[in-house]
């Protein structure tokens, strides 16, 4: 029997045509999985920034303790700190006590929620555009986007956000690089510097931080 | 050959020879600063110097002069080191770049530079010779702290004195008179221009770390061919999943 009549075997060829329909199937469902993972995460970071957009408006008269919390809840809905927390500190997170990490996270909290305060009200004369969405690897997506001045006055500035999944699966923004500058990096120099000057005390670290509000 | 000749060269041959000594120890992730403490004493007294001299010139500037006029002045200045990446653009042989930033420098010389007539709308990659100095694989050497000029790595410290020679024999036949003009304005314009990023820095738990962090950064971006920003990106990437699981 030659090949072609082993083919022809009507069996043969219905598994051959049910494996490749399978295939196909398989393939459009993770694009669509895939496509619909990038939407979500491009839609996490403009919703980031038109609420914060919105805020910054809104909120401008308000109290600033009030203001300060509403900042919070939005930080927390939006950037992955317990990511940032571990990531910034490398291998020093591990030896730290649980009331030291939880305290390093809302220290580390307070520094975002102010360097958010001091830019916020820049906010509405500029414009945010996504360029280019980029899956990394199984878990990481990039998002490259650009800040305009709406006056053309100040130069054009280049992000990029660094997204992935939370444990409640929703997406989250776990670095920021602007002009290339990310910020976990920086914050991660900062802080294992401290830390390796004070053999790993993490409670001088976050007397430290702190003290810079 | 002058006594500041002489003085030049000793001095970027000792650069050269720490560079050497100080090897390429994958300088791209890790953090190459055996000076640390002298680089610290020498942030501060920059720091000092900022804090008394150049902050305040700077924010006088900022609110005496019109933004217009400021812009004028950056532009111009940007103009004035057009010629560096015109020699390094060609030194590294990059054509693209070394055409379209004459093209640049000859239309933008009708104004001296004032007024950019092609609206920005010619992209130009600034180049030094510090980044030749990367192109051709020199290591980037460990990280400095230059009184007066700030952070730099011994590679871009060495390529900014030969960057300055050059500069100065382009423009005037003498070394001093368009430096003395030209290097405090650059400083004062460049210190109103990143005013919200270095008090930033200033205001943070160890500011000499995140100057340098940024610095290091920010100069690795620019220097690094697209081949190793890609490869860094992977590192970093790997990195990030590690924490992710």
């Amino acid at each position: 029997m030659n090949l072609k009549n082993f083919y022809n075997k009507n069996y043969i060829r219905t598994t051959f045509i049910f494996l490749f329909i399978f295939q196909l199937f398989f393939l459009l469902f993770t694009m669509e999985v895939k496509a619909d993972g990038l939407k979500k995460a491009k839609d996490t970071v403009e919703l980031l920034l038109s609420e914060a957009k919105i805020h910054a408006t809104e909120t401008i008269h308000l109290d600033p303790i009030i203001r300060t919390k509403q900042i919070k809840s939005l930080i927390e809905k939006y950037i992955n700190i317990d990511f940032m927390a571990r990531a910034t500190t490398g291998p020093f997170w591990k030896k730290a006590t649980n009331l030291q990490k939880q305290s390093y996270k809302s220290a580390l909290l307070n520094q975002i929620i102010n360097t958010i305060e001091v830019h916020l009200n820049k906010l509405s004369n500029l414009t945010y555009k996504t360029i280019k969405t980029e899956p990394r690897g199984t878990k990481l997506i990039y998002i490259r986007g650009i800040i305009e001045d709406l006056d053309k006055v100040q130069p054009s500035v280049n992000l990029l956000w660094k997204v992935a999944l939370n444990k409640e699966s929703n997406y989250q923004i776990l670095d920021l690089e602007i002009e290339n500058i990310s910020l976990i990096s920086s914050h991660k120099a900062e802080t294992t510097s401290l830390l390796r000057r004070n053999k790993g005390n993490f409670d001088i670290l976050i007397e430290k931080l702190n003290k810079t509000k | 050959m002058n006594k500041f000749n002489y003085i030049q060269i000793f001095f970027l041959i000792s650069l050269f020879l720490i560079n050497g000594c100080s090897n390429n120890i994958s300088s791209n992730v890790t953090t190459l600063d055996p000076f640390e403490s002298l680089n610290r004493k020498v942030f501060y007294f920059n720091k000092k110097l900022d804090d008394k001299i150049i902050n305040p010139i700077s924010k006088s500037y900022a609110e005496n002069i019109p933004e217009k006029a400021r812009n004028s002045i950056g532009s111009h200045l940007e103009w004035m080191n057009l010629p560096n990446t015109i020699i390094n653009s060609t030194l590294q042989l990059n054509v693209e770049n070394t055409i379209l930033t004459s093209a640049k420098f000859l239309l933008n010389g009708l104004t001296l530079g004032f007024y950019d007539l092609d609206n920005n709308e010619t992209k130009v990659i600034k180049k030094d010779f510090g980044s030749t100095l990367a192109k051709y694989k020199v290591p980037e050497g460990p990280f400095l702290m230059v009184p007066f000029l700030g952070p730099k790595t011994t590679r871009q410290f060495s390529g900014f004195i030969v960057d300055q020679q050059n500069h100065s024999n382009m423009i005037s036949g003498k070394v001093d008179n368009i430096n003395l003009i030209e290097q405090p304005i650059k400083i004062i314009h460049s210190r109103e221009k990143l005013s919200d990023t270095i008090d930033s820095i200033y205001k943070s738990s160890d500011p000499y770390i995140k100057m340098r962090s940024f610095y290091l950064q920010n100069r690795r971006s620019t220097v690094n061919s697209n081949k190793k920003n890609r490869k860094l990106e992977l590192e970093k990437d790997y990195e990030f999943e590690k924490f992710l699981q």
